[in-house]
């Protein structure tokens, strides 16, 4: 049991890191059109992205530097995993955040806390988000998306629709993670859910860019 | 930027012909003043060139660095409004 969630670990921090890098390249764009033509909320949505980035960048690293540093026994990997577990919904919540500035028209979760955690339930720790967090986290995708439904009901263009794929997608892995203890394959569910959404945004780089060249 | 490209889409669709003032002032929406003053920047910017400037009659065309700006603008554009943020 214990070897399966190890593996499944290894799985959704690959998923993680890909979702991260991706995250990276849509910054970086973003950047560099804000240099371009002066548009704030280019801007904002650059950092939006970079904040995603690190905080994704930051939960891997995290997550294996508990496995590494504390294995699955002890106390001590509670206040690494309530760290990286907050700073990581925090930074999701922030990048939300500013994805609904930038685009405006215009859990059930246990806490990590006592003594006498067994070992899968730390693993499960080093899976999990806080769930207030997670809560937030939903309600302004939610506005996100209805963001983005309006844009491409206006616009009616593929590109649109790209984006509104990748952030319905985000949101619908925020909505699977929630349900993780119930169930917890909807863990992996949920990282291939955020993986999707993100190949949906390097999706929609490479059309950008391809189209009537 | 957004006149700027305007101004460069115009000349780009007359092809080979070039495009002269008065194309490129509807196109762009602009007064003959700020057409000449923009005129002016891209060319101080390497983006357009005037195919004989001694010539009465002014005919302008895009270099590869203007073809080249044009395209990045409009994958940026397209980038920008998949998110529903106008430039």
């Amino acid at each position: 049991m214990q070897a399966d969630l190890l593996s499944l670990i290894r799985l959704d921090l690959i998923f993680e890191s890909i979702s991260g890098l991706i995250a990276l390249i849509v910054t970086i764009y973003a950047t560099k059109a804000y240099n371009l033509t002066g548009q704030k909320r280019l801007s904002d949505l650059s950092t939006g992205f970079l904040v995603l980035s690190i905080g994704m960048f930051g939960r891997v690293v995290g997550t294996w530097y508990f496995i590494v540093q504390f294995g699955l026994d002890g106390d001590s990997g509670n206040l690494v995993i309530s760290i990286v577990t907050i700073a990581y919904g925090a930074s999701r919540i922030m990048a939300y955040v500013l994805f609904l500035i930038a685009t405006r028209p215009p859990r059930y979760r246990e806490s990590i806390n006592g003594n006498n955690m067994t070992g899968v339930s730390l693993l499960l720790a080093t899976i999990l988000v806080d769930q207030s967090l997670e809560v937030v986290a939903i309600l302004v995708l939610v506005g996100v998306v209805i963001q983005a439904i309006i844009n491409y009901s206006s616009s009616r263009s593929r590109y649109a629709l790209y984006v509104l794929v990748g952030f319905f997608f985000i949101l619908l892995s925020h909505i699977q993670v929630a349900q993780t203890l119930i169930n917890p394959g909807m863990y992996l569910m949920s990282q291939f859910s955020q993986l999707i959404g993100f190949l949906s945004f390097l999706v929609l780089l490479y059309r950008t860019g391809k189209e009537n060249e | 930027m957004r006149i700027l490209a305007d101004m460069m889409r115009a000349i780009q669709g007359e092809g080979e012909e070039g495009a002269g003032p008065t194309k490129i002032l509807y196109a762009a929406n602009l007064s003959h003043d700020r057409l000449t003053q923009y005129l002016d920047e891209l060319i101080e910017k390497e983006l357009i060139k005037e195919a004989n400037p001694e010539s009465d009659s002014r005919v302008y065309f895009l270099t590869e660095k203007g073809r080249e700006f044009l395209r990045e603008f409009v994958r940026i554009e397209r980038f920008s409004e998949a998110f529903g943020i106008e430039v």
